[in-house]
């Protein structure tokens, strides 16, 4: 494996861990602070939508204050979706790296979530595109857009269930 | 009754005592069976119900598939333009017609045994089709009625329904002010979002109206709004309303007859939402008191039985479907007006995404409120929820706000703290499920 595979393997392997071990701080220090998160909604049974601007997305956050509003709502705790917190397992595997040619690196990885909470358990999957980008070093993401796969949502969604 | 089931009677599960300050409502019609297959017989499938904006079914061969109560129908812009409303099921064994929730047929095909039908629902090819065959015979079935208000378009599988206008009724200026905010008219923005609530479906539609629970509910929403301008950036996403999350303004609640309900409150920072930018041309156009309310009051409106309209910092179409007495499937649409600047319509989709979905800050939290309700109606040994709150304050027929825009409300509350509301939502539930026609 390249030492940039590890890397970057290594980032998004964090980054999951960081989110079922609830660490949220260091969690959101994973990203720059111009980073976008993007869940775009199903426009119809195969597509998402595109255009996350003018189209309404599940979630579209423009920077990392987005990451921030949810970490802040997390830990007020009183947020009635979020408490108690929902237990999470974060299961990555299949990172590619697509593209290392330019000043950022693209990346593709899977994800399955176990979720155990009121409902019960659930298992849910999600398509990972991460913008990568170096900074003092590290390597930090710039962007993810996660396409969660399911449609009819069943309970609450916050950053920890995608 | 049709169909071998018997009309209980439940006067018993309304405690309808106004003059005695009692309003209760007996907690098993949230997860009584019987009851909930009750109201697929008498409300949903004897009322008008919602089905779709017109801008979801624009072009000729266009449908869209929803749901009456538990039975699928889809509806089909024929080819001069006009709607028709079909079961959405094969004459032949019963398939779905349509493959996908929305999308462009001018024939549709059965993809079971090839049975294929015009847009107008003729029959016009049966596979190896045996000779003697009357096509006509299996013509896709139309259902009963179909009209439209203003672009919202409703059905009803009862023939003796009366009209769709006389049914909306006092609801019509809160729907005209949504549809006058834009000369070319409203659209549907393309995305959408689907729900499902562990829970009673009339929980959801009181929760639309509810204005007591969003200064507990959503404190969280307006302290995270208030932090994140505290730090002066808004990420895109102008200020929110927290004035009227945190209940320091001038609020009210309607009993809009039929069933249906409202509230609004006060914007405080009203030049923040999307409809600002056309204030000019509104002024111009429509009288004083509908500007005011459009651009003054957010508001949400509830038509009975399985619609809310909300016009707020964003602007959503909400469509419950009943799945089952402890389950209800909600979809979620932005309605905006055709033509507004990129602007504003990127504010407003932001602010949808901020407040309104399940993945959503705000919506997210109902959710969890309402299903630990059904729970809670799960205790049997405590019978009653209460309904009295500003029961010896409210206002037969229009307030002052009322009378300026024009509707003839059963009751006007001046505080969305008061639960007035409701009482015309379960009179009028009580008299459908007791078998009186809408």
């Amino acid at each position: 494996m390249s030492d940039l595979q590890t890397e970057v393997t290594n980032l998004i392997y964090r980054e999951s861990t960081l989110l079922d071990r609830r660490q949220w701080d260091d969690w959101i220090d994973l990203y720059t602070e111009d980073a976008v998160y993007w869940v775009p909604s199903w426009a119809n049974e195969e597509e998402t939508v595109e255009d996350p601007e003018l189209q309404l997305n599940l979630i579209y956050l423009r920077n990392r204050g987005g990451l921030e509003d949810r970490v802040f709502r997390i830990e007020s705790r009183d947020s009635y979706a979020s408490v108690p917190l929902d237990r999470t397992v974060h299961v990555v595997g299949n990172v590619l790296i697509e593209d290392d040619s330019g000043d950022e690196i693209e990346a593709t990885a899977n994800c399955v979530v176990h979720t155990y909470g009121k409902k019960g358990s659930l298992t849910r999957g999600s398509l990972y595109d991460f913008t990568l980008r170096r900074v003092d070093d590290e390597l930090r993401i710039s962007r993810k857009k996660i396409t969660f796969v399911d449609d009819r949502l069943e309970g609450p969604i916050d950053v920890y269930h995608l | 009754m049709d169909g071998g089931i018997i009309s209980n009677d439940l006067s018993a599960m309304v405690d309808d005592r106004v003059a005695d300050g009692v309003f209760r409502v007996d907690r098993s019609v949230y997860t009584d069976p019987a009851i909930f297959e009750q109201e697929l017989r008498n409300i949903f499938e004897k009322c008008w119900v919602f089905l779709c904006h017109e801008s979801q079914v624009a072009k000729h061969g266009d449908y869209f598939w929803t749901e009456i109560g538990r039975q699928p129908v889809y509806v089909h812009r024929q080819e001069d333009g006009s709607l028709k409303c079909f079961i959405n099921a094969c004459s032949h064994r019963a398939a779905i017609m349509t493959p996908y929730r929305q999308g462009n047929a001018k024939t549709l095909t059965c993809r079971f045994h090839g049975w294929t039908y015009k847009c107008s629902g003729e029959c016009i090819g049966i596979k190896n089709e045996e000779e003697g065959t009357d096509r006509n015979h299996y013509n896709l079935r139309e259902i009963a009625r179909l009209d439209s208000y203003k672009g919202f378009v409703f059905g009803s599988l009862n023939p003796d329904v009366g009209s769709l206008e006389d049914w909306l009724g006092a609801t019509k200026p809160w729907i005209d002010i949504i549809a006058a905010q834009s000369p070319d008219g409203l659209e549907v923005v393309p995305g959408n979002s689907t729900y499902a609530i562990d829970g009673n479906w009339k929980l959801q539609c009181e929760n639309g109206v509810d204005g007591y629970h969003v200064s507990t509910v959503h404190r969280v929403f307006a302290h995270t709004i208030s932090m994140r301008e505290s730090k002066g950036e808004y990420t895109g996403i102008k200020k929110t309303e927290a004035g009227r999350i945190a209940g320091n303004v001038a609020t009210g609640g309607y009993d809009l007859g039929n069933g249906h309900m409202a509230i609004w409150a006060t914007h405080t920072t009203p030049e923040v939402r999307p409809i600002w930018e056309a204030k000019e041309r509104l002024e111009k156009e429509l009288p004083p008191a509908q500007v005011d309310w459009i651009l003054n009051r957010g508001r949400n409106l509830y038509i009975f039985p399985n619609l809310l309209l909300m016009d707020n910092p964003s602007t959503q179409i909400r469509l419950m479907k009943p799945v089952s007495t402890d389950r209800v499937d909600v979809t979620v649409y932005c309605i905006a007006p055709k033509g507004e600047s990129k602007t504003a319509r990127a504010g407003r989709l932001r602010k949808f995404e901020d407040f309104y979905l399940t993945a959503g800050m705000a919506t997210s939290d109902d959710i969890a409120a309402l299903e630990d309700t059904h729970e809670g109606s799960l205790a049997r040994e405590a019978k009653w929820s209460e309904f009295h709150r500003g029961i010896d304050c409210f206002t037969k027929g229009a307030d002052e706000g009322a009378k300026a825009l024009g509707f003839e409300p059963a009751a006007s509350s001046d505080n969305w703290d008061h639960e007035v509301l409701f009482h015309g939502f379960y009179r009028n539930w009580l008299k459908y499920m007791n078998g009186e026609t809408a």
